[in-house]
This record gives C-alpha cells, sequence and structure tokens, in this order.
C-alpha cells in the first residue's frame, strides 16, 4: 500500500520534474553558449556587491558563471517550487480534492500515508536533481568549455536537500491546516523572501548577519557548486527536514480531516450576512454571471489582488523614493556597469529614474505580472473548462464556439487592464513623491506595451488550450516560449550576426525603443498588437475545429 | 420546424484512432416522444449525445435535431434544446441560482416563476454553492437547468443518478408532461426500470452498434414470458410441445411452466380445447430480461 501511493503520486507528477529540469537544462545550455563567446569583464569587472548578488565570483570563467548565475539559482528555485508544489499537494491536496477519505478507506494510518507522500517529495526532488547533474555535466561537454574546479554534483546535491526542505515546509502547512493554497503560499513566500535576502543582505554591512536567518543561506552560502558540500550547512537544512516530517505527523493525525470543500470568499461572507446580502448579492451574484466575460473576469481575484498590489505598491510607488535613496551609489555604479549587461536586466540608463524604472520594475516584473494573469486566463479558460466538465453544459447554450474564445479573451484583457491601471498609477504616483519629474504619457506608453506583451503570451496560452484543451500545455507551451524568447532578446544582440534575430522575438517590441524615455513606438505596439490578434484568431479557429475532451 | 422528425441521424460513425466508439447508427427519434436510449457503461450512448451536440465532430455520416445539421447549425440547434451531462459537473464556486443565472442569461432569459416552480418540485436548494452540494442535489440543479427554457427536445445522458426515489418519481411526471406538450425526451440510460417506465420506445446500443430500436410495448409483447398452467387432470407436455412460440415446457402432474413468445390466443386455444384450464399466471418479462436476452444472442 505504501508503495502503491508512493508509485501513483511519483507517474503522476514525474512528467513536471522531467520538463521543470529540461528547462533548466535548454536555459544552462543557452547561458553557457553565450558566455563562451562574450568578454566575460562584462561580469567580473563588476562591482562586488552586485557579482555577490549574482553569484558571480570575481575570477569567474565561463563555468563559473554558468552555474552560478543560471544553475544555482534558477534551478533550485525551479526544484524548490516543484517540492512545495508536492508537498502543499501532498496532505490538504487530497484533503480539497476530496479523495483522502477514499485513501484512508484503506486499512492505511495517517502517519502511512503521511511518510510515502514525503518518501515522494525525496524521490522526485532527487529525480530532479540527477536530471540537472546530467545536463550539468553533459552541456559544457557538447560546448567544448572547460568545467574545472566546478562542483556540479556538490551544487545538485545541495539544490536537492534545499528542494526537499520546501516540500516539506509545505507539507507540515498542508498536514497542520488541511488548506492547500495556505501551504503553498507560505512555502513560496518563506522561499522568494529568503533568496532576496540572501542575495540583498550582504550588501549592508550591519544585516550581514541577518542571512543566517533565512534557509536558502545554508543552500548558497557555501558556494556549494566551488566549495563542494558544505555538511556545517546542510545540516542545518537536514535538522530542519526531520522536525518539519515530524510535525507534519503530528499535525495529521491531530485534527478533523477536511471533506470536499468550496473556497470561502470575502464576498461569500458579505453575501451571507444579511445586512450587505442585497447589495453584494447584486454584484457578485447577478452581475457576476451576466457574461462569460464578465464570469471569466471576475476569477482569478486572489491573484488579480496580488499582482495589481505588487504592481501598484512595491514596484509602483516604493520604487520612486526608492531611487531618490540610492541615487548617489548609483551614479557610482553606472560608469562600471557595460551597457549590454544592463540590456538583459531591461537595459535603461541607470543614474536616470527612468533607467532605475526600466531596471527595477518594467524590465522583468512587468512581463512576469502580466504574464501570470494573462496565462492563467487563456490557460484555463477554455481548457480548464473542459477539464472540470463544464464545457459541454457551456456549449448546450445558443453560443457559437467562437463567441466564447472572444469572452474569454476580453476576460484577460479586462484583467489586464486592472494590472495596467494599477502599475500606471503606482508609477506615476512614486515618480511624484520622489519628485523624478517622470512623463506620465512614456509611462503609460511603457505600461501599454508591457500589457501588450502579457496580452500576447496569455494569447499563445490560449492557442494553446484551444488547441489541445489541456491545461498544463498551455501553461507550460506558452512560459517555456515566454522564457526562451526573453533569453533570445537578452543574449543575441551580444552575438555579432545574430542580433538581427532579437527582432523575432516579441520581447525586441517591449523596451527596445526606450518608451520611458522616448514615448510611444506605435509601430511597436502595432506588432505587438497584430501577434495577439493573430494568436486569438488562432485560437477561435483551433477550437471550432475540434472534438471537446470528455473530461481532464 | 415543422418536420415531425426530432433527432436523425445516419450512418453516424465516430473512431478514435482504431477504437470504434459509434458505428454506423442510424436512427430517427419522433416529435412528442420520449426515447430511451439503452446500453451498458461504454457503450457507445455519451459519445452519440456528444456527437449530436457538435461537442466532437462524426468520423463518417450526419446528424440532425429538428431538421437543422447537427454542426453546421449547432448554435441554432441549443437554442431548442436543453442538456443535461452524464457525470454532470458545475461551477463548484456558484450558487445554483448563480448558475442558472448565468446560463439564463446566455439563452437571452428563462420564465423565472417556472423555474422556481421546477425547483419546488425538485424540491432543489437554490442558494448554496454547487460545490457544497451532495451529487444528488447537484444534479437537481442540472435537471432544473435543463428544463428551464421549455426546450423542444431535451437530450439527458443518465439523468437520474444521485436522485432519491421520490425526486426520481417526480422528473419522470416532469419528462412525460414534456412529451405530452409534443415535446421530446432523448433519455440515455442504463436504468432500464426507468426507461421502461418513461419511454415511448427504446433503443439499445452496444460495442457502439445500435442493435435495436422498438416500442416499448412492442418489445415486451415479443419477449418471452414465463406462462403457468393449471388443470385439474394430468397432462401430457407433448400436446403442447411444438406449438408456434413455446419452449421449455416443464410438466408436474396438473401443473405447467413453459416459456413462451407468442400469440398468447393462439396456446389459449389449444390449450382450452384439450383442457379444462383452472387457472393461468404469466409473468411479464421485464427490459432487463430482455436486455440480458439481447445480449446474449446479438451483437458482440
Amino acid at each position: 500500500m505504501l508503495a502503491t501511493v508512493v508509485t501513483k503520486t511519483f507517474l503522476d507528477r514525474w512528467k513536471g520534474v522531467a520538463i521543470g529540469s529540461a528547462a533548466l537544462a535548454l536555459m544552462f545550455f543557452f547561458g553557457m553558449a553565450v558566455y563562451r563567446d562574450i568578454d566575460l569583464a562584462v561580469y567580473t569587472d563588476l562591482p562586488e556587491a552586485l557579482r555577490a548578488l549574482m553569484n558571480i565570483p570575481s575570477d569567474a570563467d565561463v563555468g563559473a558563471l554558468a552555474y552560478g548565475a543560471i544553475y544555482s539559482s534558477y534551478g533550485a528555485l525551479t526544484l524548490a517550487s516543484l517540492a512545495l508544489s508536492m508537498g502543499s499537494a501532498s496532505i490538504a491536496g487530497e484533503e480539497r480534492k476530496g479523495t483522502m477519505g477514499l485513501l484512508l478507506g484503506n486499512p492505511k494510518s495517517r502517519t502511512h500515508i503521511l511518510i510515502s507522500k514525503a518518501t515522494n517529495i525525496v524521490l522526485l526532488s532527487a529525480l530532479g536533481a540527477v536530471l540537472l547533474w546530467v545536463a550539468g555535466v553533459v552541456v559544457p561537454d557538447l560546448l567544448n568549455v572547460d568545467v574545472t574546479g566546478i562542483g556540479v554534483a556538490a551544487l545538485v546535491f545541495h539544490m536537492f536537500v534545499i528542494a526537499v526542505f520546501h516540500g516539506f515546509l509545505a507539507m507540515a502547512v498542508g498536514a497542520w491546516t488541511g488548506k492547500n493554497s495556505l501551504a503553498s503560499g507560505v512555502t513560496v513566500g518563506v522561499m522568494v523572501i529568503s533568496f532576496f535576502a540572501v542575495g540583498l543582505l550582504p550588501l549592508f554591512d550591519s544585516l550581514k548577519n541577518g542571512v543566517k536567518a533565512f534557509p536558502w543561506y545554508y543552500y548558497s552560502g557555501s558556494d556549494p557548486h566551488i566549495n563542494g558540500i558544505d555538511w556545517g550547512h546542510l545540516t542545518v537544512l537536514i535538522v530542519g527536514i526531520v522536525l518539519l516530517g515530524a510535525l507534519a505527523v503530528v499535525g495529521v493525525n491531530r485534527r478533523d480531516l477536511r471533506g470536499h470543500t468550496t473556497r470561502v470568499s470575502l464576498v461569500d461572507r458579505l453575501r451571507a450576512n444579511p445586512m450587505t446580502a442585497k447589495i453584494v448579492d447584486r454584484l457578485a451574484g447577478s452581475t457576476r454571471v451576466s457574461r462569460i466575460w464578465v464570469k471569466t473576469a471576475s476569477e482569478n481575484q486572489g491573484i488579480l489582488i496580488v499582482v495589481a498590489y505588487v504592481m501598484f505598491l512595491m514596484m509602483g510607488l516604493l520604487i520612486g523614493p526608492m531611487y531618490t535613496f540610492i541615487d548617489e551609489a548609483l551614479v557610482s555604479f553606472t560608469d562600471v556597469f557595460p551597457e549590454e549587461l544592463l540590456a538583459i536586466f531591461g537595459g535603461g540608463d541607470m543614474s536616470t529614474p527612468e533607467g532605475f524604472y526600466q531596471l527595477e520594475t518594467f524590465g522583468l516584473m512587468t512581463p512576469i505580472a502580466f504574464m501570470l494573469i494573462t496565462v492563467t486566463i487563456g490557460a484555463r479558460a477554455l481548457a480548464g473548462e473542459e477539464a472540470n466538465r463544464t464545457m459541454g453544459l457551456l456549449l448546450a447554450n445558443p453560443i457559437k464556439r467562437s463567441s466564447v474564445v472572444l469572452e474569454k479573451t476580453l476576460a484577460m484583457i479586462v484583467q489586464a487592464a486592472i494590472v495596467a491601471v494599477a502599475l500606471f498609477a503606482g508609477v506615476v504616483g512614486g515618480s511624484i513623491i520622489g519628485s523624478l519629474g517622470m512623463s506620465p504619457m512614456n509611462i503609460a506608453a511603457t505600461t501599454l506595451l508591457g500589457m501588450l506583451i502579457g496580452l500576447v503570451f496569455g494569447a499563445l496560452a490560449l492557442a494553446l488550450s484551444a488547441a489541445t484543451g489541456r491545461t498544463r500545455v498551455a501553461i507550460f507551451g506558452s512560459i517555456g516560449a515566454a522564457v526562451a524568447l526573453n533569453l533570445a532578446n537578452g543574449f543575441l544582440p551580444f552575438s555579432e550576426g545574430l542580433e538581427g534575430l532579437a527582432r523575432l522575438s516579441p520581447f525586441h517590441y517591449y523596451l527596445s525603443s526606450d518608451p520611458l524615455v522616448n514615448g510611444m513606438n506605435w509601430g511597436h505596439a502595432a506588432v505587438l498588437l497584430g501577434l495577439f490578434v493573430a494568436l486569438v484568431a488562432a485560437a477561435v479557429m483551433l477550437f471550432d475545429r475540434r472534438d471537446l475532451r470528455q473530461s481532464g | 420546424m415543422t418536420d415531425q422528425i426530432a433527432i436523425h441521424t445516419e450512418g453516424l460513425t465516430k473512431h478514435y484512432g482504431d477504437f470504434e466508439a459509434l458505428v454506423d447508427v442510424s436512427l430517427d427519434v419522433q416529435q412528442g416522444e420520449i426515447f430511451g436510449f439503452l446500453g451498458p457503461n461504454g457503450a457507445g450512448k455519451t459519445t452519440m449525445i456528444r456527437t449530436i451536440l457538435d461537442e466532437i465532430r462524426p468520423t463518417a455520416g450526419r446528424a440532425s435535431i429538428l431538421g437543422m445539421d447537427t454542426h453546421l447549425q449547432s448554435v441554432e440547434i441549443r437554442d431548442h434544446i436543453g442538456y443535461v451531462p452524464g457525470d454532470l459537473a458545475m461551477y463548484p464556486n456558484l450558487t445554483g441560482k448563480d448558475t442558472l443565472t448565468y446560463f439564463a442569461n446566455l439563452r437571452g432569459g428563462v420564465d423565472w416563476p417556472f423555474v422556481d416552480s421546477l425547483a419546488d418540485r425538485l424540491d432543489a436548494d437554490l442558494s448554496k454553492k454547487v460545490g457544497d452540494l451532495s451529487s444528488g442535489n447537484r444534479q437537481k440543479v442540472g435537471l432544473i437547468q435543463a428544463f428551464m427554457n421549455k426546450p423542444d427536445v431535451l437530450i439527458m445522458d443518465e439523468p437520474s443518478s444521485g436522485l432519491d426515489p421520490l425526486v426520481q418519481r417526480e422528473f419522470q411526471t416532469m419528462m412525460r408532461e414534456v412529451a405530452s406538450e409534443g415535446r421530446t425526451v432523448f433519455l440515455s440510460s442504463h436504468t432500464l426500470s426507468e426507461v421502461q417506465r418513461v419511454a415511448d420506445r427504446v433503443g439499445i446500443i452496444r460495442h457502439g452498434h445500435l442493435i435495436a430500436v422498438e416500442g416499448v410495448a412492442d418489445l415486451r409483447s415479443k419477449a418471452i414470458r414465463t406462462v403457468n398452467l393449471y388443470f385439474d387432470e394430468t397432462v401430457d407436455g407433448a400436446d403442447l410441445e411444438g406449438l408456434p412460440g413455446v419452449r421449455e415446457v416443464k410438466v408436474e402432474n396438473r401443473h405447467v411452466t413453459l416459456s413462451f413468445d407468442g400469440q398468447m390466443e393462439t396456446l389459449l386455444k389449444v390449450v382450452t380445447q384439450r383442457y379444462s384450464l383452472l387457472d393461468i399466471t404469466t409473468h411479464e418479462a421485464n427490459l432487463e430480461e430482455i436486455f440480458l436476452t439481447y445480449y446474449e444472442d446479438v451483437g458482440g
């Protein structure tokens, strides 16, 4: 039985791990290929603090750079994310789906189930680590890059341990609360905060020692790809893993299991309250279900609120005053910062507020924020309804399939527009608070271009969803394409002869015209809009000609 | 719309790779009838329904509903149908009322007092979230959404699953009312007793082949029934064997048991001419038995 649960979970999950590892291997390959061809002084001449943040040693060669900058950060984040999604699904996920009762109908204890789930987190993290190790050994060989002195095995082993740590953390939270989203939310929070803390705290002398409070430090603090396995650090993590495992066992055994339940949102509570019932009922009830697009746009509120909030406050409003604080220091940085390197982070002259905003907010975070929203809707719009078996019911109504696709697209645009408004308001506000005097028109133009980039990849997810009816294909396909095309746009300009190819990446049409400084480039906007329209049209056609899937 | 045929299929075939889910199904369902579509799990009932609803496209053949092509005029058709999918799923975060409002809006409105009366009849709670309802109560919401726009053709795939007997009875009444108004019910089921109770005709599907379409009454009259005959004297079994429709004659002194699938009149004439018949009981085979007989004899 134990083996059965392990096997089933393993078979359910191995693909995700394999795909994640393959994507990383690909990224590693491209990164190393580029590092091989460029002058590494670009990196090694950086100020020490920045090199620390990017995990680049002063005498970095191609190998150290590729392993340090790509593998050890992205690799570990990916592997840990996969582990934590397994961890949160392990107990809380089965409860939410209502399958826990069925599982426990068999003569096995809760502890048994928990242990088999935990075994899986370990096994699958190990699988991911092994795949990454193979890629880490094979890629340099393929590219003829000398990697003597780099401990791939040590690095990957550290990755494995930090991944299991996050998996167990999520499992423990899930075991105590039975709440899947809480478990993954808390763990992602811990992971991201500790990742940034370990990168940023060493920049400040007084806070240097604070990093020891964060789990990520015990993964990367010893630079395992250079210094080998640090058993002292790993012991801290392993003790943590054992404690979390024990905590999970206690947690899952002491509480009532949750049945299959729907989430109770704030709106539900307001609807249940006689004081507010009437007005909320009107808004949340009848209005919400008035049209397909309104219903779709009213979904995923949680992620929409978080994204809009983060873009407004942290990426918008706060960046302005932050710029005025660190203005001085940055001016000196710009002398040593090669322009080409900045381009990877979205480019921009760091000594100007526009450049700072471009680097901090618009370069990477803005496309990510928009894509979080658009890809979610795009992937779930069609494939999600098929997986949930509601598409048949929806299409039993007198509406065309094309209308369904178009209404879902409209919902995507509406949600993206909400984020755009939040971002625009935040950046304008930040510019005013910091007295930076940035042009609101240019901010609007850049925001609009960012929204269009998000819509392009959202429409790609929609088209994949329309073609296959599979949410996973839509999500992995569009995110994978976005990562690859963003890398291409960042790296290709460095390579002589290939720089023209960057124009093939949609990202080229986002910031290459420097819209924060130069204002709207309508030509670029038209390219993105055209791509978006073409992909939506493809989605309409693909969805119209296909058999609906019967279930997920 | 004046066409008397509600659902018409011609050589309808659906393959999934090598798997033949539906093979050359030709069928006419008349307006105003309740048509039972019977078959075991995996026989092709759901594939048939999904094909005529244009959810999936046939490999060969064509179908029409109310004279309209199921693919080319699917949107117009859906103005006239109500549908309950098998293994019904709805939006878990919407209440029953929200769900019905959503579909009502997609249809351009419904008669709400009628919806409320349906909810009353089925004893449905529309204030709870669909995701928090038991499967039977969820099914009620599904039934209401199918009935609420008073469709000309109701297509239902295993609609009574999860319903308690009282609600099932009310549901059957609702189906009969639909038929009495000249509207059509296409009822897929493996619950034979239900089909037997409400349907005018049945189609039996097995391994994707439509193996029989019969009126329920005809099917019964054709069927084997067990006849018990009680006489006031000892009977010679040989007198009965060889009569048309008579099989498996068993004689115990003055009591005869036989299987019979012929005209009762013929049997009675012969018997009463020769002997003095005291009593007769016949046990009419239900569809279950007929169904099993078909499965033993046909197809495969």
